[in-house]
């Protein structure tokens, strides 16, 4: 019984919603697009810092959000500029170096008075403006099984905020994906050479997925953030290996993928870590080797789902970008 | 045309380039103003006095072996990529797995296999658990291409696909080596090596003899690729595979070859570098990737030659840049380079002019 709470309290978590929004973002860029963005957590991890450090300079929280959106933004336009007109293993390549090198100068000693290095910056420094402004009471409230804080950290607050974001998001990616804009894009995505001889440009458009997918990749960052604390190392290469592999679990280029994707994603990994914890002995399985015996069946699930059902649950297979 | 083109695609490097440099410049003096102002000084005066030159010389010295041992890794994600077309993100933990099993044959501790809850301790000299480790690491390559990439490559599954697939099987082994060999760093050989002063640099003979090692394997590659009939094949099938295996060249055994041989390569170049940082963890391997990436794009992609010229590099590259810039970004620098590159000449220093886009 406890584990079946443990994987509800799981799928609906603040972090889950984040990664449902970080995995929109990259439904922008993949799904849409047909984009290889190998560094949404590099986009990602931008945002937290953006947001963070500006709260911690004394600025008003809707600048702070604002200041992450844009350092994303602007990450986009670096990263898209020169590699959008190159085939897509390269963006590949290129986005996931980007997003490490992201990384690399968050835990630099160098910038120590900025992001804090290695230990990052730790959640009370800026968590302060966003839990003011919530509506619940600053205590512990319990609803059926599930048990939150009203409106510190992972809070219902939070709970409340991040899905909300997430509906808005899926719902401006239902709006611009049947627009014709959105039709543009999958053109891209299908055939480009075609795109382009019908006069689009076909690299304008490409960039603006990119920045779009990468704003909303940041606002995940944030709400994360908002749940956790912003370390450059929880925002590695695996993260956005997770972020494909949910949003492929989930569907590409369909509105409710990256959600389904991300609930399913988070509530199997907390069951399967439950159960077992439950059911393996602990000589045989301990409690350290959890974390990489699950991370290795997240690897093999990616890998099998893209050989057998790279649509995921929702998606058509007509619909992808291979 | 090709040279307006050349034009803008170098004025757009420029101009990211002198952003980036300026905003990190700007990042910089804000952050640690004080302190990097302390370190400056610092540095001059040590310039100043004895230490520059020869700090510059061991840096581009140890430029040198860590490019060397990074072409041991890269000449086999190049060959893969060259026959047949795979960007292969699982590469950096084959290089993790060969030294893992070199110290897995080597310890004297005690090593037992992940689920199986007994434990042994197999102990055997370092100069038989290497060349063992080596022969483990090419079967395991033999044994990937046999049950995955081969497979795969018979369904026609698309080249993104096969991919992704590979970023998902550099998942799975990397957290597979943590669970199998803890999260701390180990050591193959517990005694140390002293360092010994030639002219202004100091190296240790160890370290001597990883280089003449991996020098001597570099060459034994050349001397494959361009002399022997399996070489002229591979050559031939990286060239074009449906030529060749038109011509003939049975291309699907050429290519386990590569993979053998990448696998063998990779594992040769994790040992030799467990032995020159003295240790090796569980995701150094996978550290490593970003760098191969780099030295292979840098040299050109699928060129087998443009892998060893772009390890050296950007193995130089990153330790001479620490002179000037902090350790800790010295990763960040060879990637940097990478961007770069791919915005002035995504084809590479060797690789052949052609439509990239």
């Amino acid at each position: 019984m406890d584990i079946i709470f443990d994987v509800l309290r799981t799928a609906i978590a603040p972090s889950t919603a984040a990664f449902a929004l970080a995995a929109i973002g990259l439904n922008f860029h993949f799904g849409l697009t047909g984009l290889l963005n190998m560094g949404q957590a590099g986009f990602m991890l931008l945002g937290m810092y953006g947001f963070a450090i500006s709260i911690q300079q004394g600025w008003p929280i809707w600048i702070a959000v604002i200041v992450g959106l844009i350092a994303a933004a602007i990450f986009a336009v670096l990263l898209g500029w020169p590699t959008l007109k190159l085939r897509g293993d390269y963006l590949a390549i290129v986005t996931i170096a980007a997003a490490e090198m992201v990384r690399f100068l968050g835990r630099s000693q160098s910038l120590k008075d900025l992001t804090g290095a290695s230990s990052g910056i730790r959640g009370s420094d800026y968590k302060a403006p966003f839990e003011e402004l919530s509506p619940f009471p600053d205590s512990i409230v319990t609803l059926g099984p599930f048990s939150m804080h009203g409106s510190r950290s992972s809070s219902w607050w939070l709970t409340t905020v991040t899905w909300v974001l997430v509906l808005l998001c899926a719902g401006l990616f239902w709006r611009l994906a049947n627009s014709p804009w959105g039709r543009v894009l999958k053109g891209i995505r299908e055939d480009e050479d075609a795109v382009r001889s019908l006069g689009k440009n076909v690299y304008s458009y490409k960039m603006q997925a990119l920045i779009i997918g990468g704003v909303i990749g940041a606002l995940g960052g944030i709400t994360w953030a908002l749940g956790n604390s912003v370390q450059p190392d929880s925002m590695g290469r695996p993260t956005t290996f997770w972020l494909w592999t949910l949003l492929l679990l989930g569907g590409a280029a369909t509105v409710f993928g990256p959600l389904l994707g991300s609930i399913l994603f988070w509530s199997s990994l907390t069951l399967v870590k439950s159960l077992a914890s439950a059911f393996i002995p602990s000589d045989v399985l301990a409690p350290t080797e959890l974390e990489p015996f699950s991370l290795v069946l997240v690897g093999v699930t990616l890998m099998l789902l893209v050989v057998f059902r790279p649509q995921g649950v929702l998606g058509n297979k007509k619909e992808l970008a291979f | 045309m090709l040279a307006t083109l050349d034009r803008r695609a170098l004025l757009r490097a420029a101009l990211v380039f002198l952003i980036a440099a300026v905003g990190i410049t700007a990042i910089l003096s804000m952050g640690g103003a004080a302190e990097a102002a302390t370190a400056e000084t610092e540095a001059v005066t040590t310039t100043a006095t004895s230490g520059g030159t020869n700090l510059l010389v061991q840096n581009l010295f140890n430029g040198i072996v860590f490019g060397l041992l990074l072409a041991l890794a890269s000449v086999g994600l190049s060959l893969i990529y060259g026959t047949t077309g795979l960007s292969n993100f699982a590469h950096g933990e084959m290089v993790t797995f060969g030294a893992m099993i070199t110290y897995f044959l080597a310890t004297p501790q005690e090593v037992s296999f992940p689920l199986l809850p007994f434990s042994f301790s197999v102990n055997w000299p370092f100069w038989l658990a290497a060349p063992v480790g080596i022969a483990i690491a090419t079967f395991f390559g033999w044994v990937q291409d046999k049950i995955i990439w081969s497979q795969l490559r018979r369904r026609r599954v698309a080249m993104v696909q096969q991919m992704i697939v590979s970023i998902g099987l550099s998942l799975a082994l990397v957290n597979f080596i943590q669970w199998w060999m803890g999260g701390r760093p180990v050591r193959l050989v517990t005694s140390i090596d002293p360092r010994k002063q030639y002219g202004p640099i100091s190296v240790g003979n160890v370290t001597l003899i990883s280089m003449a090692i991996a020098i001597i394997a570099i060459i034994g590659v050349a001397f494959f690729l361009q002399r022997t009939r399996l070489g002229r094949a591979t050559r031939a099938v990286s060239d074009n595979p449906a030529l060749a295996s038109a011509s003939g060249i049975k291309v699907n055994s050429i290519i386990r070859i590569v993979w053998m041989m990448a696998a063998g390569l990779a594992a040769l170049g994790g040992i030799l570098l467990a032995l020159y940082q003295q240790g090796i963890g569980f995701d150094d391997g996978t550290k490593l990737l970003m760098m191969m990436f780099a030295a292979v794009t840098l040299g050109g992609l699928g060129h087998p030659y443009g892998a060893l010229v772009g390890s050296l590099i950007i193995g130089v590259v990153a330790e001479v840049s620490t002179v000037w810039l902090p350790p800790d970004l010295k990763f960040a620098t060879a990637l940097g380079i990478l961007i770069i590159v791919l915005l002035v000449r995504p084809q590479g220093i060797l690789g052949k002019a052609e439509r990239v886009g």
